[in-house]
């Protein structure tokens, strides 16, 4: 009795969307001298976080409010005793003061994407894998449905029908990012079952819930957590994505990705509206990925690539 | 050998009995989500239109009806192959789709094509040298691609190739030379995942007991890496781009919008615009079967090649 | 273990080997293959732009969509009309200089009663199938879209007309229901089909093989894309100077100038002031431009639970918002002011209305003084709209001190929010306006009159006023009633004109043509230079 036999979906779903599921060395993850590759990422990282929790630290209050006569001033422009390193943009704002708050923006949503999305997707994940039967079913084949629909498409349909707004569009990634955490969770958890340690918990009689807390969850987390990195450069890039149609977040909240897609019709003669915004984006999705790409190296060097 | 086959054969009729429902669930949440979303009638009217106008529209295109009735006939509209009429261009959903298709499938396969020669050697290379500059500096490199929203790396293209330089033209869909600039884009996004996969069953194959018996046994390194390696390697990558092509067949929405290239992407954009309700319902199934399509293919693929899938499937 | 295997480092260098070298050899082939591209293209790329810079046989055109029909009857967008009126004729049309309605299918035409109208038709002039046009086309062309069946979206527009019959084949006779002074301003807006060809093969075959008298006829289109036009050889007109038109739909604006930018089209739609501005340096683009009918205003909502209900809160934010400033700064000029919800060029535009005044002293004192604490007002809006410019009021009200919050939405959610009948859309909305018709009518009673889908606001003397104008033909009465209607608008401070829109086009320099206030896009009239 495979727990293949018990549900088909499972690891057939694993292995057809190219997420092998890992097969965690838990206890090797961090070991020290190897970190060394990881650290400028995760420093890159642990500045943004500091520039997102404290703006306020790297620049003045923030710049909601336009002067249209200061439209579109180049970096560097020295108007009324204030300097603008980065220029401004087509309202007259400082970009430097916009791309730093925006920094808040572009991670809050980013993280609580991520985090709803997991937690939500381990969840069921979890549940699908201790309850298996009917209820694995239903919701592995809901997680199909969602994964069948094309994302971006998916994406657009929510926030149409939410209406655009910061949480609307955490709302609308988790509710369409989920699937993912739930075929890795689920797989994850099938397999935990199966080892020696939680079927003499099982045995001895432990509850259920206890077992899943104790035993179950420590093995599923490592490979959430590798799907959660990598997840999270995906989310600053879908955040910009709906900005470009229109349904990110609401003006004039800065967020890098409304910012990169209201500078680009000036792409020709006012480059720093995009170029700034941009590079500040592209570190961080490149180091999340890199960063991401070493979590999965310690985790499992076998493990296949995430699904799209 | 007959257990095999008749398992086999049930396997065949669960799957598609189970592909049917997805499809059932797809069309199910879209019709319910676009229902939530506007009235295409106020989009269809010019704007000094009148209430009545209005209304006269929406009992037109049957929006007037009660939800549950329009659902059971756009239903049994499926079941006899008709998708219905696209509000804005009163013309069968499926033939805008059909005219639309051949230009997402030239832009999937010249993406696919670029992501598999870029990112196969990178990450291959990322494998076998992870200790060496070049194996380290590879992966960085072609995470450039993903790290960038798709909308701001097409302008540069366009920018570059088109506007400074005049190699390529700046958009649209006339001949070969403007499928260069969009595949690129496109494939940008997916090379970083191809070089991934390649790179971990690589790592994996090489470390395997049969390359290094081949190597003992005295097998040149060459050899060993295209007749055994490679070839091992390719399921799971085989795998992926299956899924590539499927989600690469969706369409391209930001790319196409871009560089106005007249895809199935760019349809789906305007369509949501429009709240072009049937065709938007149609894309999306579309899409739902080519997807659940590639998926059983790779599927059976992964059966005929790995045969421990095969006896899972005759158990089940 | 698999990673300890990797770690032996004779096998993992002698593999390093070969795959550089594979990569090695990878990377020629593809650098191989990228000149291979991209040489012919660089040719192929110099050559079509010089053959059409050199003998300005065919000018390429970047439109914002793909027409979402060829059939006249049915859609009318700004993207579709520029290219199916190359292909139709319209009964008439509009002298440039004027903007009155001049001869051009009907050559003169004549009203016996207030409701009853007489035209010529042109003789001489056939479809491109080579069948005559004739009274009786033009008689179909109108009865087709009065049909509810054929559910045109143009219905609105010609509502007005009872009956239209062919008297002879040169003799067309309309009846109107009241007294319709907007009758001949719509139909310089309709396009003739033909009768027996449509009857033949139906709506859908007009559409997917249109033909029509005009000036162009259609070559070969790629659904989506583009279509590519020809001249018509049977003409009546005058032939017009640029053989072949192809209409390319470029949805993105940054993609369209591009286009302009690399010469791969010599005419964009559809610009703003800014992309206008990056065209304005270059020696072989230039910009053209011309005011046009389009109005862009505020409405406020006068009944619903909103602080605009307050009169002083909306005298303030008329005086609250810098129009000089944004149509310098934000327009770049491209603008002209207004003093109400209605440009210059259309009909009823009183003569001496002065433009929007400026002061936020006074308008900070009204908010002061209107007995509403800290003003909060919803502004909704959708991707259509210029965020610039709602930023730019939300940054200037918040001056005076009305604290206002953008609420976006996409467009079809943005339509039902405001046209709910229930007034609680917020309490600002902006918007654009343009009827084609050049008329007060097709302006003040859509967004102003009680009922109606958009007005929130409700004053029985405007609606007198803006009644009375519609069913008489008598000019003089006509601009009175307007001047009434404006003034009580403007007291009530309904509707707030921001500026008169200019269209904006990018264009090669070699492009002679000079765009007009209704954004037709009339490529006869337009000469390409070698």
């Amino acid at each position: 009795m495979t727990t293949v036999h018990e549900d088909p979906a499972g690891t057939r779903s694993g292995a057809r969307s190219g997420v092998r599921m890992p097969r965690v060395r838990r206890p090797g993850w961090l070991r020290l001298r190897d970190t060394r590759a990881a650290l400028p990422f995760a420093i890159i990282l642990a500045i943004y976080i500091v520039m997102a929790l404290a703006p306020s630290w790297f620049v003045h209050a923030p710049a909601l409010s336009s002067d249209l006569s200061a439209r579109l001033l180049p970096p560097g422009t020295v108007r009324d005793g204030v300097t603008h390193w980065l220029g401004t943009d087509q309202l007259g704002r400082d970009l430097l003061n916009r791309l730093v708050y925006g920094t808040r923006i572009s991670l809050a949503i980013a993280f609580s994407a991520v985090l709803c999305a997991g937690a939500f997707g381990t969840f069921l994940g979890v549940i699908a894998g201790v309850a298996r039967g009917g209820v694995a079913a239903i919701i592995m084949r809901v997680a199909d449905v969602v994964l069948s629909i094309p994302f971006f498409l998916l994406a657009i349909l929510t926030v149409v029908a939410l209406g655009p707004s910061l949480i609307n569009v955490v709302i609308c990634l988790t509710l369409v990012r989920w699937p993912r955490y739930t075929r890795v969770a689920y797989a994850q958890t099938l397999e935990a079952q199966g080892k020696e340690f939680v079927r003499s918990a099982q045995a001895i009689g432990a509850s259920g819930p206890w077992i899943v807390w104790r035993h179950i969850l420590p093995e599923v987390l490592p490979s959430v957590i590798v799907v959660a990195t990598l997840e999270l450069g995906t989310m600053v890039i879908y955040e910009a994505s709906l900005s470009f149609v229109g349904l990110g977040v609401q003006p004039p909240t800065p967020s890098w990705g409304a910012m990169l897609s209201d500078g680009r019709e000036y792409i020709s003669t006012a480059w720093w509206l995009t170029t700034f915004p941009g590079v500040a984006l592209f570190i961080l999705v490149l180091s999340v990925n890199l960063l991401g790409d070493y979590v999965r190296d310690r985790l499992d060097p076998t493990e296949q690539g995430r699904s799209r | 050998m007959k257990l095999f086959y008749s398992g086999t054969f049930r396997y065949i009729i669960g799957r598609l009995g189970q592909a049917l429902l997805q499809l059932f669930g797809v069309v199910t949440i879209v019709f319910v989500v676009l229902r939530l979303t506007g009235d295409p009638a106020q989009l269809l009217v010019p704007q000094q239109a009148t209430a009545a106008d209005i209304a006269r529209v929406r009992h037109q295109l049957g929006l007037d009806q009660p939800i549950w009735a329009q659902y059971l006939h756009y239903l049994a509209g499926i079941c006899h192959f008709d998708f219905g009429y696209s509000y804005v261009q009163n013309r069968p959903a499926l033939s805008l789709i059909m005219e639309r298709l051949p230009y997402t499938i030239d832009l999937a396969v010249a993406a696919l094509i670029i992501s598999v020669v870029v990112g196969i050697p990178v990450g291959m290379i990322s494998a076998v040298q992870r200790k060496k500059f070049l194996g380290r500096a590879a992966m960085p490199l072609v995470l450039i691609g993903q790290s960038m929203p798709a909308f701001w790396l097409g302008l540069l293209l366009i920018l570059v190739f088109g506007v400074w330089l005049r190699l390529l033209p700046t958009s649209g869909a006339e001949g070969l030379q403007s499928l260069i600039l969009p595949a690129v884009t496109l494939a940008s996004l997916s090379f970083a995942t191809v070089a991934r996969i390649t790179r971990s069953s690589f790592l994996e194959q090489v470390g395997a007991e049969y390359v290094k018996t081949a190597r003992s046994h005295g097998a040149g390194m060459g050899r060993v890496l295209f007749g055994h390696v490679l070839r091992n390697a390719s399921i799971p990558i085989v795998t992926l781009i299956g899924l590539e092509i499927a989600s690469l067949l969706g369409g391209a929405v930001i790319t196409e919008t871009i560089f106005a290239w007249p895809g199935i992407g760019q349809l789906t954009v305007q369509s949501i615009d429009a709240r072009d309700f049937p065709v938007v319902q149609a894309i999306v199934l579309f899409v739902a079967v080519v997807y659940i399509a590639a998926n059983f293919v790779t599927d059976m693929l992964y059966s005929v090649i790995d045969p421990r899938v095969r006896i899972t499937a005759a158990e089940g | 273990m698999k990673v300890q295997a990797v770690r032996r480092p004779a096998s993992r260098r002698a593999l390093g080997r070969s795959l550089s070298v594979i990569a090695a050899a990878g990377a020629a082939l593809i650098a191989l293959a990228g000149c291979s591209l991209s040489s012919p293209s660089s040719d192929s790329g110099s050559s079509s732009s010089s053959s059409s810079g050199a003998s300005a046989s065919s000018i390429t055109i970047d439109l914002a969509n793909y027409p979402s029909t060829l059939d006249p009857g049915l859609q009318y967008d700004e993207s579709t009309y520029s290219v199916y009126r190359n292909i139709y004729d319209q009964l008439l049309r509009r002298d440039p200089k004027t903007q009155q309605p001049e001869a051009w299918i009907a050559t003169k035409w004549s009203n016996p009663t207030p409701t009853s109208w007489d035209f010529t038709i042109r003789s001489g002039v056939k479809f491109s199938d080579g069948s005559p046009l004739t009274a009786d086309d033009v008689a179909f062309s109108i009865n087709r879209m009065l049909d509810p069946k054929f559910n045109s979206p143009q219905y609105a527009n010609f509502s007005a007309i009872k009956t239209a019959t062919a008297t002879s084949p040169t003799e067309l006779t309309l009846t109107t229901a009241t007294a319709s002074p907007t009758l001949l301003t719509y139909l310089t807006t309709l396009s003739i089909v033909p009768k027996a060809y449509v009857q033949k093969v139906g709506d859908a075959g007009l559409n997917s093989k249109p033909i029509g008298s005009g000036p162009y006829e259609v070559e070969s289109a790629t659904s989506g894309s583009q279509i590519t036009l020809k001249r018509n050889p049977d003409f009546w007109g005058t032939a017009p100077s640029i053989p072949t038109v192809v209409f390319r739909a470029v949805p993105d604006a940054a993609s369209r100038v591009s286009d302009l930018q690399s010469g791969q089209a010599q005419l964009a739609a559809d610009l703003t002031a800014d992309q206008a501005s990056q065209l304005t340096g270059g020696s072989s683009v230039q910009v053209l431009s011309a005011p046009t009918e389009r109005v862009a205003y505020l409405a406020l909502n006068t009944l619903g639970d909103t602080p605009t209900k307050s009169a002083d809160i909306r005298k303030a934010i008329s005086l609250g918002i810098d129009y000089d400033s944004i149509i310098k700064n934000l327009e770049g000029g491209y603008a002209k002011p207004v003093g109400t919800v209605l440009t210059p060029l259309s009909f009823g535009y009183p003569d001496k209305l002065a433009s929007n005044k400026y002061d936020p002293a006074a308008a900070k004192k009204l908010v002061q003084e209107s007995g509403v604490s800290d003003p909060q007002v919803v502004f909704p809006s959708s991707p259509s709209y210029d965020p610039q410019l709602i930023q730019a009021i939300q940054s200037d009200l918040k001056k005076i001190g009305i604290t206002v919050t953008i609420q976006n939405s996409d467009q079809a959610t943005y339509l039902k929010k405001v046209q709910d009948p229930k007034h609680d859309w917020g309490s600002i909305r902006f918007g654009l306006w343009s009827c084609s018709c050049l008329d007060a009518d097709g302006v003040l009673y859509p967004l102003f009159h009680t009922g109606t889908i958009w007005a929130s606001y409700s004053n029985p003397d405007f609606d007198a006023a803006v009644e009375d104008a519609r069913n008489t033909l008598d000019k003089g009465r006509r601009a009175s009633d307007y001047a009434k209607a404006i003034g009580i608008l403007n007291d009530d401070v309904a509707g707030i004109g921001l500026y008169q829109v200019d269209a904006i086009y990018g264009a090669s320099s070699k492009l002679s043509w000079k765009p007009d206030a209704v954004q037709s896009m009339y490529v006869d009239q337009m000469k390409l230079s070698k």
